[in-house]
């Protein structure tokens, strides 16, 4: 009987042997939500999507719960995703296309609830006729399963995740941000001033307002790059860091935010049925 | 046989005209004096008389003989003490008697039990039916007159109908009756059943308006006892205790008389009452917004019967920016409301990575505590915070978790795999894709989890890195507790490793916080299948059922052994003998179940009475006698005389010969063929004109 159990327990250690365990960088990741960006082979490109991400890391720790560990670059054609929560992909031109097995790891990633903020970075540009980052997106895009999507409404939980919100700037302003269009047929509950929404997470927010730069710090700590002039350019960047919040308790609480307006009603029905008995 | 018919050639309003016409026609002559006026009616008669189309008919009648219906009713009721004696001696002296009677055939009809009871009016109006109305000289029911089809019984009968009732005069009972009693109730709200207790028949003097002990015994557990006067409508309010099927039985001893009640089956009802939850309301606390967390919700919201109050924490205390509180979108955590006031409206509370921060007082925890230890459930997922200085278990909530963290974390990937308990617990038993030995394919791995010293009384289902407990249950006081000592489900639900069942997991786990009846360690179960074959499942941690004894509604019991089919699954088939209470326990756990209707039907109302029949015999001249005054005499009478009466030594009852006979060889022959018709009519019509014409008058000159 023992050398039968022995067997056994060799057999379910070999086969545990088998299995490669996974990237430790990833397993931190899990562990500490870390926020994660798409290495697109262009330096200066993935230099300010770490920075970024490690000043809106900072800043997420110095003001809410979420204390994220040091951002991860990824290698999509390389890394499991199954690890990850968000992940933050700029669009370059020169980027080259992920493996099809990538793009079948990438689907799965937005199927079972990860999110991908796809940055264009072209605010300043786009729309005047010089080289813009929409067709590199849509050629990138392409594969994945995205649902249609239509312009942020003013109503969608990312506008009241953490901040109140009506713009998502970053270092550019005032171009329209994209998520999963409302269903159709979606209609305010009586006294309640927003839609509720996207039960679900958007699986992907499009944008180009070059976030990173915005939220990017050096190692000493300081902006690294400039957004606007002045105080206004400060109060954009700070802007920023707060879509920048909202997009992550959005991406971990989902429509919490949306149904913390039943709560009050709950509890005033609590209180009813006690009445009542 | 031989008789004159007619065959009309035209309708008969034509020809009676002819013959009026004819009538007319003769008096007109005999006013203006003509001398062949006799004549000039008879041919118009006689041509009338043709058109009728007079025929001679004639065959051969025979007599044939009558039938009596005679209907005994052997249903359950007729098995009380002395009745179907009553009912053979009957049957057997009214078979002779009827025998004896010339031309008399006996048609005998027998009706049993069926599911609805007694149905003597069906079983009648078959038996009518099938025989020709003019042959029934007479129909003799031997019942108790419990007829339980009183709209399928014929309105009248071409011959007497007799009820003789068995039963004695002495003859009664007390029953209870269920007026109302719902089949679904919410689970701790009140139901009502409404009853009364009724006595039938000749109530003996010493008993009458005493009240009868009423003893309620819910699931087979006695929880009170009431005098209820018989006559007076009860309400009597029911809690269903819990999910599923609560069998309420209700009822009172035989009253102890000189003459004992017919029957003590109608002293006694059994009432299901299938137990529903009202809507279940989760409070989920998030410690921090962690990847996670949408797995709870996703699963929590996806269940319409929850209702969840969620909060997260979003911002801590110690962490404050200069945002204005008009741009945030942060609302207070009405602690107090929930903790204090509310807390038990709540069947769960979800403690998700919360850390003790100093945003719920001692004192809350306190409660949460005290909430648990009176029934209420607390569902502990806890990630590496459980393992620092901000544990929950250094709050006062610590003395009722299922393990002390030890402070060490486990980083590294681990696969969670159930335990021997496990593999029999209904929480974890039977997950898909659990990992079996050997097989190579299992659910994805774990990364992270803190080690806990497991509370010795605790069950842990499931075990992760090192073999150390990874999710641990126990119950504390009413309550119930859990622990998941890993944050990292959700790493399921990503496909890692290609993932496992997390949000099955998940629910049974929030549901067997929440008592929900099919996920119980220790179950006896009882499914009913449509033939009324009952399986007997055992559903135990323990390694061995013990035989269930089954105790039946007359007291007997008999013992059941039930075979292994699963871990910790035991189960059997088993016929019962008939409908009824009956009990089952294996010196643990004991379980009633009720099957078929809450009280027989046929014993119902024991006491004979002719108040459902007698109007029939009534209608028929027939008579309703009690077997218990003697068996009748029969006789016969004419069709429409009073068919029964008092005879010098005992009654008679009477069935009336109906002398139905049938015609064969019938031959029709015309009386005149009709040349012979048109001779005399034309020979009359001739002679009248003669009579008329000058020919008369001639030889009268």
């Amino acid at each position: 009987m023992r050398w039968l159990l022995l067997v056994a327990g060799l057999l379910v250690a070999t086969v545990a042997q088998a299995q490669v365990d996974p990237d430790p960088r990833l397993i931190q990741a899990a562990d500490e939500v870390a926020l994660a960006y798409v290495v697109t082979g262009e330096g200066d490109v993935d230099s300010a999507s770490e920075a970024g991400l490690r000043g809106l890391s900072q800043v997420l720790t110095d003001r809410t719960t979420v204390e994220p560990g040091e951002p991860i670059g990824i290698d999509l054609n390389r890394d499991d995703l199954s690890l990850l929560t968000f992940l933050y992909w700029p669009v370059t031109e020169t980027q080259a296309p992920p493996t099809p097995q990538a793009y079948v790891r990438l689907n799965h990633f937005l199927r079972s609830g990860g999110m991908i903020l796809f940055d264009t970075r072209d605010g300043d540009i786009a729309g005047l006729g010089g080289p813009e980052g929409a067709g590199v997106l849509r050629q990138l895009a392409a594969p994945l399963d995205i649902p249609p999507l239509a312009p942020i409404p003013v109503d969608h939980v990312l506008t009241r995740s953490f901040y109140l919100l009506h713009d998502f700037p970053g270092r550019y302003q005032g171009r329209e941000v994209w998520a999963e269009a409302p269903p159709a047929g979606a209609e305010a509950a009586e006294g309640v001033p927003f839609r509720n929404l996207n039960d679900g997470v958007s699986p992907v927010i499009i944008g180009g307002n070059s976030w990173s730069e915005a939220w990017a710090i050096g190692e000493n700590g300081l902006p690294i790059y400039s957004v606007g002039s002045g105080l206004d350019g400060e109060r954009q960047r700070e802007m920023a860091y707060r879509f920048g919040i909202n997009l992550i308790m959005y991406v971990l609480t989902g429509n919490y935010k949306s149904d913390q307006v039943h709560v009050p009603a709950l509890l005033d029905r609590l209180r009813r049925e006690e009445v009542m008995q | 046989m031989t008789g004159l018919s007619f065959d009309p050639l035209l309708p008969w309003p034509l020809i009676i005209s002819a013959a009026i016409l004819a009538l007319l026609v003769t008096v007109w002559s005999l006013w203006r004096g003509l001398r062949g006026w006799p004549l000039r009616g008879l041919a118009g008669l006689a041509a009338a008389a043709a058109l009728a189309g007079p025929a001679l008919e004639s065959g051969i009648r025979n007599k044939l003989s009558d039938i009596v219906v005679l209907l005994d009713d052997r249903s359950a009721s007729q098995s009380l003490p002395g009745r179907a004696a009553q009912t053979d001696a009957a049957l057997d002296d009214l078979t002779r008697q009827i025998g004896a009677l010339p031309d008399t055939e006996i048609r005998r009809v027998t009706v049993t039990d069926d599911s609805d009871g007694t149905l003597i009016g069906s079983a009648l109006t078959r038996a009518l039916a099938a025989e020709p109305q003019t042959r029934v000289a007479g129909v003799v029911l031997l019942t108790d007159g419990q007829s339980h089809d009183p709209a399928m019984l014929p309105s009248g009968a071409p011959a007497p109908v007799h009820v003789l009732l068995t039963g004695e005069q002495t003859d009664w009972d007390r029953r209870l009756v269920i007026e109302e009693a719902p089949a679904y109730g919410l689970i701790d709200q009140p139901v009502i059943i409404r009853l009364r207790i009724e006595d039938q028949g000749a109530v003996p003097a010493e008993i009458a308006q005493s009240p009868a002990r009423l003893r309620i015994l819910v699931d087979g557990e006695e929880t009170r006892t009431l005098d209820l006067p018989p006559g007076v409508p009860l309400d009597l309010p029911v809690v269903p205790q819990h999910a599923g099927q609560n069998v309420i039985s209700i009822g009172f001893d035989a009253p102890q008389t000189s003459t004992p009640e017919l029957t003590d089956r109608n002293n006694s009802a059994a009432i299901q009452i299938t137990g529903v939850r009202d809507r279940l309301r989760v409070l989920l606390v998030s410690g921090e917004p962690h990847a996670g967390e949408r797995t709870w919700r996703n699963l929590l919201k996806s269940d319409a019967n929850v209702d969840l109050i969620h909060f997260t924490i979003l911002r801590p205390p110690d962490k404050m920016d200069a945002v204005p509180v008009d741009e945030m979108s942060l609302i207070a955590f009405p602690t107090q409301e929930l903790f204090l006031d509310r807390i038990r409206d709540f069947d769960l509370i979800i403690f998700d990575r919360y850390r003790v921060r100093g945003i719920l007082m001692p004192q809350y925890f306190d409660n949460i505590r005290r909430y648990v230890e009176e029934g209420g459930a607390v569902l502990v997922s806890a990630g590496p915070e459980m393992s620092t200085v901000e544990s929950l278990n250094l709050s006062p909530l610590g003395s009722i978790l299922p393990g002390r963290p030890t402070g060490r974390i486990y980083e590294q990937p681990f696969l969670p795999e159930l335990t021997d308990e496990g593999q029999r617990h209904p929480v974890t038993a039977g997950l898909p894709g659990a990992p079996v030995e050997g097989q190579e394919k299992h659910w994805g791995r774990w990364l992270r989890m803190s080690q806990v010293i497991p509370d010795p009384n605790a069950q842990v289902v499931m075990t992760g890195a090192e073999d150390q407990p990874l999710l641990i249950m126990n119950r504390v006081g009413k309550g119930r507790v859990a622990m998941l000592n890993s944050d990292q489900v959700w790493l399921w639900g990503r496909g890692f490793e290609g993932g496992g069942p997390q949000l099955e997991l998940l629910r049974r786990i929030a549901h067997w916080s929440m008592k929900e009846p099919e996920l119980e360690e220790e179950a006896l179960l009882a499914d009913v299948a449509g033939d009324l074959s009952v399986t007997i499942t055992r559903r135990t941690m323990a390694a061995e059922a013990k035989p269930i004894r089954i105790t039946r509604p007359d007291g007997e019991t008999e013992t059941v052994n039930l075979a292994q089919t699963g871990p910790g699954r035991f189960s059997e088939r088993w016929t019962p003998p008939g409908p009824g209470l009956y009990r089952m326990t294996d010196g643990e756990i004991t379980r009633v179940m009720a099957l078929g209707p809450s009280a027989p039907r046929e014993f119902e109302e024991t006491v004979a009475s002719g108040d459902k029949l007698g109007p029939l015999a009534q209608a028929t001249q027939g008579a309703v006698l009690r077997l218990s005054d003697g068996i009748p005499a029969v006789r016969t009478v004419r069709e429409g005389r009073p068919a029964h009466g008092q005879g010098v030594s005992r009654d008679w009852i009477a069935i009336t010969p109906r002398h139905a006979t049938s015609t064969s060889g019938v031959t029709h022959r015309p009386l005149l063929p009709g040349w012979a018709w048109l001779l005399l009519v034309a020979g009359l019509a001739l002679t009248g004109w003669l009579a008329e014409g000058r020919g008369w008058k001639l030889r009268r000159a």
